[in-house]
């Protein structure tokens, strides 16, 4: 098992679109696993492939309490299923400190393939839908900031760039 | 996706300080963003577990060495552990609330993983630290509580100061203030804080300067809004003092921001010509705000000072001011992260850098100028070294730095210049030296 780097904005590398997975393999397993090692030890709830600068549509989900409930999902589709917006203040390993309200549809239903290639459908609310859009806008080269006003996102812009600068 | 720790202070403080463990950003920048996400009422917890987390660390962190059996894989556990151990030591929060809500902390960063060693190290900090301390009571970073090679650097360039220095430095500073004596007196102004019941004390070097007996907020100030004071270190105070521009000179303030030294400058003197540089565009405008607030103008220019070519119109100037980029060793009681965030490779770094600009900046001055270097370190090698070896091989450049200010001693001369270092009651370390340009 590997930690991998986490891209931090704005990188423009997370503005690129994932590939559909073609076939879910040993060597995909081996990426999912280090994914999670990766997002438990940052810590985060979500991590996207996107977001370790693998370009492929996979994202790792664990919402529990006690890293009991490790989900995966590769090539997920979302579908809306409550149109009634809900607020959540939403962070990213990819915008490390900063924090910000996001809404989003409350109830969706993902279709994806889990980590043995097979099918499955979850419906999800609360945090685990609001961490399933949040991953996969990520796929689609979208961040949290993207529904923030242009002032803050370019305040959180300013200070990232500073603080990589500074560490570079 | 990350979770939001807001409204839980110690969660909060947890992420600032891993920041700071990180090396991502400064007290002063991430403290305000936590500010945001607490409690009015909690604001005051989160700022002492923050500045006093940051103060301790390099004590706490021998102490966590000493508690855990392996250092925690993740660096936001580990600042909830030097937290918590924070807690035990220095304030009076009760043992068992300042454990539990410790652990509790950890669930909201969904680190549930780790409460079981963050609750036994701190249980285990509570039963044997008396033990622990008498073990690690000879170690210098344990009792200076700054990181090793900064404490040896201290002790081998001051052995006779360093213990001061430390103590200093682990204290709080005072809030002091200068006033603006284009406005108002300071005998007049001191008669103007005792009717508003704010006590006060003369400073001792800077004849501008008045310490506070207890930090306020600036809006209780009488005529703070209208530019009668402003909030400077006494230390800081000096260098308008040494720099003393005459009538109508043309000055440069090549490192400006936040801009006190610029205001002093016009204060002192109003009818300077004063260029007021700085390479960060943000902390520019708080030169700006500052300028503002007491009445003054100065061409703001936002540029690398080293990098004359990019900037200057060849007019050279009668006055420098170079307060040079410097590792801040002297002003850590009021920035104790630099305790974590300065390495000792930095150093180095930054000596090349002030000589680097303190060249710059002498081609741009004038025959028979003067240039003033400051820094806010106390380690040689950014200040009397860099003066030293400058003024060796530099023929038109000598050093002037006054030995008496008001008739009385300051400081500690150096080889070149003169080291003030920071006095719990008095003002900030800082470095001066006055340099001469021959005609």
């Amino acid at each position: 098992m590997a930690k991998l780097e986490i891209l931090e904005f704005p990188d423009p590398r997370l503005r690129q679109v994932a590939k559909p997975v073609s076939e879910v393999t040993d060597e995909l397993r081996q990426l999912v696993d280090d994914m999670f090692e990766t997002m438990y030890a940052a810590p985060g709830v979500g991590l996207a492939a996107t977001q370790i600068n693998v370009h492929q549509r996979i994202v790792v989900i664990d919402v529990s309490e006690d890293q009991s409930e490790p989900l995966v999902f590769i090539n997920p589709e979302i579908e809306v299923l409550e149109e009634e917006i809900h607020q959540y203040d939403e962070g990213c390993l990819s915008v490390p400190g900063f924090y910000e309200t996001v809404e989003r549809p409350r109830k969706v239903r993902v279709k994806a393939l889990d980590r043995a290639g097979e099918a499955f459908a979850i419906e999800a609310e609360g945090l685990l839908a609001v961490c399933i859009q949040h991953e996969v806008d990520h796929l689609d080269g979208k961040l949290f900031v993207d529904y923030i006003s242009p002032l803050k996102r370019n305040r959180i812009r300013s200070k990232l760039e500073k603080a990589q600068r500074q560490r570079a | 996706m990350k979770l939001d720790a807001r409204g839980d202070v110690r969660a909060l403080a947890a992420q600032v300080l891993a920041s700071l463990l990180d090396g991502r950003g400064s007290l002063a920048r991430l403290l305000p963003r936590a500010e945001e996400r607490v409690d009015e009422r909690d604001r005051a917890l989160l700022r002492e577990l923050c500045y006093g987390g940051a103060r301790t660390a390099p004590r706490l962190q021998l102490l966590a060495g000493k508690l855990l059996r392996k250092p925690p894989a993740d660096i936001e556990v580990e600042a909830l552990i030097l937290l918590g151990l924070y807690q035990l030591e220095y304030t009076r929060i009760p043992d068992h609330a300042a454990i539990s809500a410790t652990v509790n902390a950890a669930r909201t960063l969904k680190l549930d993983r780790a409460t079981g060693v963050i609750n036994g190290v701190l249980r285990n900090a509570q039963r044997s630290r008396e033990q622990l301390q008498r073990k690690l009571s000879g170690n210098p970073q344990f009792s200076s509580m700054h990181p090793a090679w900064l404490q040896q650097r201290i002790k081998a360039a001051w052995p006779d100061a360093a213990a001061d220095i430390f103590r200093a430095n682990n204290a709080n500073p005072p809030m002091t203030l200068r006033v603006n004596g284009a406005r108002v007196s300071r005998d007049d102004y001191l008669q103007q804080l005792k009717a508003a019941n704010i006590a006060a004390q003369p400073c001792t070097i800077s004849p501008v300067g008045i310490t506070l007996a207890a930090a306020c907020a600036v809006s209780e100030l009488p005529g703070f809004a209208e530019g009668l004071v402003s909030v400077q270190d006494e230390s800081a105070q000096l260098s308008a003092l040494l720099l003393a521009p005459a009538a109508e000179d043309r000055v440069l303030d090549a490192c400006a921001a936040p801009g006190g030294k610029s205001c002093h400058l016009l204060e002192q003197q109003p009818s300077v010509h004063l260029s007021a540089l700085d390479i960060d565009e943000e902390r520019l405008d708080r030169v700006a705000e500052n300028l503002a607030r007491i009445g003054c103008d100065a061409e703001l220019i936002c540029a690398d000072a080293a990098e004359s070519d990019a900037w200057w119109d060849g007019q050279p100037f009668d006055c420098i001011l170079l307060d040079a980029p410097c590792s801040a060793t002297g002003v850590i009681r009021r920035n104790p992260d630099i305790k974590l965030l300065r390495r000792e490779e930095d150093i180095a770094e930054l000596a090349q850098l002030q000589g680097r600009i303190l060249r710059a900046m002498w081609q741009i001055l004038k025959p028979g100028g003067k240039l003033l270097y400051a820094t806010c370190s106390v380690l040689p090698a950014e200040n009397s070294e860099v003066v030293a070896a400058f003024v060796a091989e530099t023929e038109d450049a000598s050093d002037n730095t006054p030995q008496l200010l008001g008739g009385e001693p300051w400081g500690k001369p150096q080889a070149a210049g003169i080291q003030l270092f920071p006095r719990p009651d008095g003002g900030d370390g800082f470095y001066y030296a006055l340099l001469s340009k021959a005609e």
